[in-house]
């Protein structure tokens, strides 16, 4: 297995690190090095703005799937496992399905006869079928829908491992439901929220399939540009360069996420775990 | 216990969240197979007429028809590998102190960290360098890969969960380690082991975050068709074919759920 995973997981990351390192001109014989690759994408202020949008949109989701996928997990942890049994197979299935089924399920809630059109015309709100695809609140809400698992995932998975008895404990001392649930759930549940953040932020960055078809020419996110740069234009370099920098973004926010747990854990989570 | 009125609020709007949260994630899903029996030649909404017509083109579709053979051969393939390889590392780091233990774990969840775009170029670009875009063996080695985290979570947990008196009692019985393993290790974590591999099944048959980078040559994934194919246009016929995967993967999780329950899942 480590053979397995350094041949196919490790090697692959280093050479793309080195092809981000070509010009094109020294591409087919694979010597030279430059750093033109990432001067340019730093210099050009069409990349830099994708990639701030990539950021901001990883952001909005990963916040959003925080505040509704929070209550969901604490209330699954919390419920008897036969209760449970049905909403786990709801949140499971998004997780396993394909992720292209999802999107082009969106694209019959979003499209111009789709059921959103459909619901406002019918009603008389609209008078003619609106433009929904194709906007960044569309990629942003298909994005949330994909990943939310992740986060309900995450939540429960430190939820059940709360002890009740702490939250009857502070109920006890006439918390109400508001302080019992910002002085000691949340103290406690943080290691998942962050695991929950963490891999929703890596995964709404990187997406490409969701972004192109949702999304179209008019939304650029790093992720369909990598893919077009690659798939279409055959540029290696720009690509493995800007592949690059969405993996180093991503290590950055995992790294500091869990320096923040870490401190966090040791103290405010320490003094109320107590 | 004292009820206040923030209380009621938290309660209420809790209500509200979960319902907004579990329809949402259940619907696409639901109107792609709602939609998928139009027997109109568009994706309305709501469809027009009800028939089987687009099932019966899909069938005779051979671009997907290939395409769903390849993703289940595949498929087939990487849960067989990856549940042999899961198996052996998983039962090392489970029993077994070496030096380089936390390594290999760390290694082992790696692939879940890497970003899809990252690793999908990063294959295409060593099977190009190897001549090999054209085989089968991009796809079937980038998703075992992707593969192993799973695999290894699930056959981990259940290493871990079942009773070792077992196996010990065996051996005061003089059974030999192999004969141990054979006996009463491997029939007693079977269902973890059948979920495992039925987890690799589902990674590969579904993923096309990093086979959409792996196609280049000959063999194309369900997943990956149908991408194509939206990316262009899209019609009732994709419904179908959609339909067909979300019936596919509801069993498989209706297995998994019958095999260990799906809380274990998470």
């Amino acid at each position: 297995m480590i053979l397995l995973l350094v041949i196919f997981l490790i090697v692959p990351t280093f050479g793309l690190l080195r092809a981000s390192f070509l010009s094109e001109s020294h591409l087919l014989d694979g010597s030279g090095f430059s750093l033109k690759q990432y001067i340019r994408f730093f210099s050009d202020s069409y990349y830099s703005s994708v990639l701030f949008e990539t950021f901001v949109d990883g952001i909005i989701v990963s916040l959003v799937c925080l505040a509704i996928g929070f209550p969901t997990g604490y209330s699954l942890a919390r419920l008897s496992p036969l209760a449970r049994r049905w909403r786990i197979i709801i949140v499971i299935m998004p997780l396993t399905l394909s992720l292209v089924v999802i999107v082009f399920g969106w694209l019959i809630i979003l499209g111009r006869n789709g059921v959103i059109n459909a619901l406002l015309l019918s009603s008389g709100i609209a008078s003619s079928p609106k433009q929904l695809l194709f906007s960044r609140p569309a990629v942003i809400t298909v994005l949330v829908q994909q990943f939310l698992p992740f986060m309900i995932l995450s939540v429960m998975s430190v939820v059940t491992q709360i002890d009740p008895v702490l939250e009857h404990a502070a109920a006890n001392l006439r918390a109400n439901r508001l302080a019992t649930f910002r002085k000691v759930v949340i103290p406690l549940a943080l290691p998942g929220i962050f695991a929950g953040f963490n891999l929703v932020f890596v995964l709404s960055i990187s997406a490409f399939i969701t972004p192109r078809l949702i999304g179209g020419n008019r939304v650029a996110m790093l992720g369909s540009l990598i893919y077009e740069r690659i798939m279409a234009e055959l540029n290696w370099p720009s690509g493995a360069a800007m592949a690059f920098i969405l993996l180093v973004s991503g290590l950055g926010v995992t790294a500091a996420l869990n320096a923040l747990a870490a401190s966090r854990v040791v103290t405010k989570g320490g003094r109320y775990a107590r | 216990m004292r009820v206040d009125l923030i209380d009621r609020a938290m309660a209420a709007s809790g209500a509200a969240v979960r319902a907004i949260v579990y329809t949402m994630l259940a619907l696409p899903a639901l109107l792609v197979i709602v939609c998928s029996f139009t027997s109109g030649d568009s994706l309305n909404f709501p469809p027009t007429g009800f028939s089987m017509r687009w099932y019966r083109e899909a069938w005779q579709n051979e671009l997907f028809m290939t395409a769903l053979w390849t993703s289940t051969y595949i498929a087939v393939l990487v849960s067989t590998m990856a549940l042999a390889i899961g198996f052996a590392a998983a039962f090392a780091i489970n029993r077994f102190a070496f030096p380089g233990k936390g390594f290999l774990q760390a290694l082992a969840f790696s692939p879940l960290i890497v970003p899809a775009v990252v690793l999908g170029i990063g294959l295409l670009q060593l099977f190009a360098k190897l001549n090999l875009t054209q085989t089968i063996y991009p796809l079937l080695l980038g998703h075992l890969v992707l593969a192993i985290p799973y695999v290894m979570r699930t056959i981990l947990a259940s290493l871990s969960l079942h009773n070792r008196v077992l196996e010990e009692a065996a051996m005061n019985l003089r059974a030999s380690p192999l004969k141990v393993i054979r006996r009463i290790t491997l029939p007693l974590i079977l269902p973890g082991l059948l979920s495992a591999a039925i987890f690799a099944f589902v990674t590969s048959f579904g993923n096309v975050t990093v086979s959409a980078f792996l196609t280049y040559g000959g063999h194309v994934t369900l997943p990956v068709q149908i991408f194509t194919y939206v990316d262009t246009s899209y019609d009732p016929l994709v419904a179908a074919v959609s339909s067909l995967m979300i019936v596919i993967t509801l069993v498989i999780i209706l297995v998994i759920e019958r095999l260990i329950g799906a809380d274990r899942v998470a």
